[in-house]
């Protein structure tokens, strides 16, 4: 049987910061996890909310916080210093967060030629952010037979300035095709392909001279180019640094369908953070584990071959996610269980889900579906006005919790790394801790 | 007799796939060639043409007859695809019966039936092994085998030990039955494999020699190769047969309560999970096997975890590069190894985080594919040789004859580790402290 003072079950945003943040006070942590999910799949920004009204995030999460049961009224506090250790370790992965909480929200193009609002970018999209000059043009690029992003037609959506918020917005969008090598002619060419090979010094200077070769051509004037978001993986900041001192105009990434390689790189600076403060990470099966009759959860359990994997913890952190990541499970009858103890889930009331209308302006009751908590982030059962936790030493965090919309809010990324580091503190036994305080910690406890 | 918890229908968990491509993105072979497409096209994409003639009552989950994409044979069968896999998809699992539906109704190329042959290929080899190491280093010998057979001039073939790990049994219980063996709470069951009877007897003496420093007898029954390298080269019917000739000799010492202890990695991979999963060998004999099958490193550490392992090891004082393979990922038990050498004094050991070291069993070794397995192996081979060290420790077989050929480093296994720091123990050493022991 393995042990760790912290089992963390998902090992996405919410989970890794929470494992980063459990291992530097001093915990031995351990995270399993089903697969990977959210951080492959999330385009790499760092959302934390967005509110009608709201001209910053700062802003915007004042009125969410606000909101009855919402994550934020609880972990708000959190966000700015968790943002802060975000920046740390991702830096020293060579990942740069661009962009405050009280810097306005942007509109930044994505691959389908719309825009979305955002604040907090890694250094490869901050130069999407900036106000645009009156003779600024826009140019998206994409290489020839790459299918994730079509520049003349994402080009032909920004040219409507309704796809912009009022007149800010680039004078000229022209899209240009790139024939990049070996890559043209082939009938599956992926991100992490493309990304792969701008590793490579070679491939990445003939790359970025075919793609400046055609910007010469055919844009006057000063403006920005739009590349899909595959400029490197392992050798990222090179491959930003040779893009900005070659090309003609200002280049920025734009997310792309999955799988993300700005949330690829986050993922391997996260989890390189994580191992080398010994923290382990387990990824591949569905993780369970049962509440005792003294309200505690000792063991998590993954099937393994033959057997099953066991796990004996001092305490358990959830981020498993919410419907799309798999923490929340539905049912035929249309209710929805919580993946890993079975917790009951607010917002999920039987048949509700399949009865309600889908395109309310209120919003589905489902997209706030989740695990409702104390202040502690302990699981409690949804409307439980006393608050008693259901597992003393289980905390939850992330887009498995309740109150949220992340959709529409996009406050996932702001929930998980403040929820993470209000689980930490709890953990240790901080002011976040409820009556009881956190034991949790074995014989490597670290007191706040 | 169907077993009480069947395997999941594996062509049906195709359904759960979101295209999401998680699976592309940790596929080592994608990630080096364009002759894989990666693991979401041939795997789940690919089934629904699959699918199709065996969608009739009684026979969900049983091999594809018809199969879309013939790339599929460039799958490597590592499996990180299926770990990966938010939806729990088995993709790897999908493949590798889609490569088995590919060979189905041809005669094996004569190539995949000698790499799957590794119990006859071994015992011939070491009836003659002078002769046949001779040939094998032998580079016209090789050039022509390359060129006639398909297997690669340059592909890490391991050298036929003189004598078999068998011949060197001694008194050791031997048999098929179990009576008069030494009973199940001081003895276990010892699967040597192919690899350490026929090419590394110096794994199974280590083994051995673990194994009764704690207290345990070792019990050595007849066993034949376990099959996996007939299931990777799609020969499951073959692969049956050795799999049923395994299991009739150890669910007996199984249901009489004995552990079955294995130093491949692969193998006891198999026996846990392959008989059911790939050969749909979904009888009791291969449910207890399985739930009795232990690999080495995962055995002792649970000794070690129950306080039962004697952790007074000697100090070993250098640095140790290790490799978790592919198939070891595959059993879900993390990375035993890592705290096993933890309890070695001085040792400092060293997960090189990589994914796959290209060899993936018998795939390497074919000529279309030495490139790609080597390539896949790369970033492995730098790690290894920038750390220095001139030993590395991986726990399968193929894995550490591949690094080997590739670094030059000497390559061993985990519990040839463990053997040396307990004759460290025993040999003079000024002022030993003992070794912490817990529980």
């Amino acid at each position: 049987m393995a042990r760790a003072d912290v089992g963390i079950v998902g090992a996405g945003l919410a989970g890794l910061t929470t494992a980063i943040g459990l291992a530097e006070a001093g915990a031995s942590v351990h995270v399993l996890a089903a697969g990977h999910a959210a951080t492959h799949w999330a385009p790499g920004t760092i959302d934390v909310g967005v509110a009608p009204g709201a001209a910053t995030p700062a802003a915007a999460i004042e009125l969410l916080r606000r909101r009855p049961g919402h994550p934020y009224a609880i972990v708000a506090g959190d966000l700015a210093p968790a943002l802060s250790d975000l920046r740390r370790v991702l830096r020293a992965s060579g990942i740069e967060l661009v962009g405050e909480l009280t810097d306005e929200l942007r509109p930044i193009p994505t691959a389908i030629g719309a825009t979305r609002l955002a604040r907090v970018v890694p250094d490869s999209m901050a130069a999407a952010l900036g106000t645009w000059a009156a003779d600024e043009t826009l140019v998206v690029c994409s290489p020839a037979g790459f299918r994730d992003l079509w520049a003349e037609a994402a080009a032909a959506s920004l040219r409507r300035p309704s796809s912009w918020r009022g007149d800010d917005r680039p004078v000229r969008v022209e899209a240009v095709t790139v024939e990049l090598p070996g890559v043209a002619g082939r009938r599956n060419v992926n991100g992490l392909e493309l990304a792969t090979a701008f590793d490579d010094p070679g491939w990445r200077d003939a790359a970025l001279d075919a793609i400046a070769r055609v910007l010469d051509a055919r844009v006057r004037g000063p403006g920005r180019v739009a590349l899909p978001a595959v400029l490197g993986l392992a050798d990222h900041p090179a491959v930003l640094a040779a893009a900005r001192a070659r090309l003609p105009l200002v280049p920025f990434e734009v997310a792309l369908v999955p799988p993300s390689v700005p949330g690829i790189r986050m993922y391997r600076a996260l989890r390189a953070a994580l191992r080398l403060l010994g923290g382990r990470i387990q990824i591949g099966e569905a993780v369970s584990g049962t509440i005792d009759a003294d309200g505690r959860v000792a063991r998590l359990v993954a099937p393994a071959a033959a057997r099953e994997f066991v796990l004996s913890v001092g305490a358990v952190v959830l981020a498993t996610g919410g419907i799309v990541g798999g923490g929340l499970v539905g049912r035929p009858d249309g209710s929805l269980v919580e993946a890993v103890l079975g917790l009951p889930v607010d917002g999920a009331s039987p048949n509700g889900a399949l009865d309600d209308d889908p395109f309310a302006a209120a919003g589905h009751p489902l997209e706030a579906a989740g695990i409702a908590t104390d202040s502690a982030l302990r699981p409690i059962a949804a409307g439980d006005a006393a608050g008693r936790p259901l597992a003393a030493n289980v905390r939850i965090v992330g887009s498995l919790l309740a109150g949220q919309r992340y959709l529409r809010e996009r406050c996932g990324d702001g929930v998980a790394i403040a929820s993470a580091r209000a689980a930490v503190r709890s953990l240790r036994g901080g002011a976040v801790a409820g009556p009881e305080r956190a034991d949790h910690f074995g014989a490597a406890a670290v007191e706040a | 007799m169907l077993s009480a918890t069947p395997v999941a229908p594996i062509g049906l968990s195709a359904d759960e796939c979101l295209k999401c491509n998680v699976c592309t993105t940790v596929c080592p072979v994608a990630r080096v060639t364009d002759l894989f497409p990666g693991p979401k096209y041939v795997g789940p994409q690919a089934q629904r043409f699959r699918l199709g003639p065996t969608l009739s009552p009684g026979t969900v989950g049983s091999p594809i007859v018809r199969t879309a994409d013939r790339t599929v044979d460039y799958c490597s069968g590592c499996g990180f695809c299926s770990t990966a896999c938010p939806a729990d998809v088995k993709i790897a699992e999908m493949n590798n019966r889609a490569r088995a539906a590919l060979r189905a109704g041809h005669r094996p190329r004569l190539r995949d039936w000698l790499l799957g042959q590794t119990d006859l290929t071994g015992r011939l080899g070491t009836l003659t092994a002078p002769l046949a190491n001779w040939s094998l280093q032998n580079g016209l010998l090789r050039w022509i085998i390359d060129r006639v057979v398909g297997i690669h001039r340059h592909a890490p073939l391991p050298r036929f030990a003189g004598r078999p790990f068998r011949a060197r049994l001694g008194s050791r219980h031997r048999t098929a039955d179990p009576a008069g063996a030494p009973p199940p709470d001081r003895a276990v069951v010892y699967f040597h494999g192919c690899a350490a009877n026929y090419y590394e007897p110096h794994v199974a003496e280590a083994a051995i020699a673990v194994l009764e420093r704690n207290g345990f007898e070792v019990i050595v029954p007849p066993q034949t190769c376990c099959g996996l390298p007939l299931i990777s080269n799609g020969l499951y019917g073959a692969a049956r047969d050795r799999a049923r000739g395994n299991l009739t000799v150890l669910a007996a010492y199984a249901r009489a309560g004995y552990r079955i202890v294995g130093t491949s990695t692969s193998c006891t991979h198999t026996l846990k999970s392959e008989y059911r999963e790939m050969l749909d060998l979904e009888d009791d004999d291969a449910r207890v096997v399985g739930e009795a099958t232990w690999d080495i490193c995962e055995f002792l550490l649970d000794l070690h975890d129950r306080g039962r392992l004697d952790a007074s090891f000697g100090p070993i004082e250098r640095a140790l590069p290790y490799h978790a393979p592919c198939q070891l990922r595959s059993h879900g038990i993390g990375l035993p190894a890592l705290d096993l050498f933890a309890l070695v004094p001085g040792l400092d050991a060293t997960d090189m985080d990589h994914d796959c070291c290209g060899i993936a069993g018998t795939y390497g070794l074919k000529v279309e594919k030495y490139d790609i397995a080597m390539a896949v192996g790369e970033p492995l081979f730098r790690r290894i040789r920038a750390s220095g060290a001139t030993e590395a420790a991986c726990d399968s077989e193929t894995c550490r004859w591949q690094i080997a050929a590739a670094t030059g480093a000497r390559l061993v296994h985990p519990v040839e580790i463990l053997a040396e720091a307990y004759a460290a123990r025993l040999a003079p050493t000024p002022a030993p402290s003992p070794a912490p022991t817990t529980g």
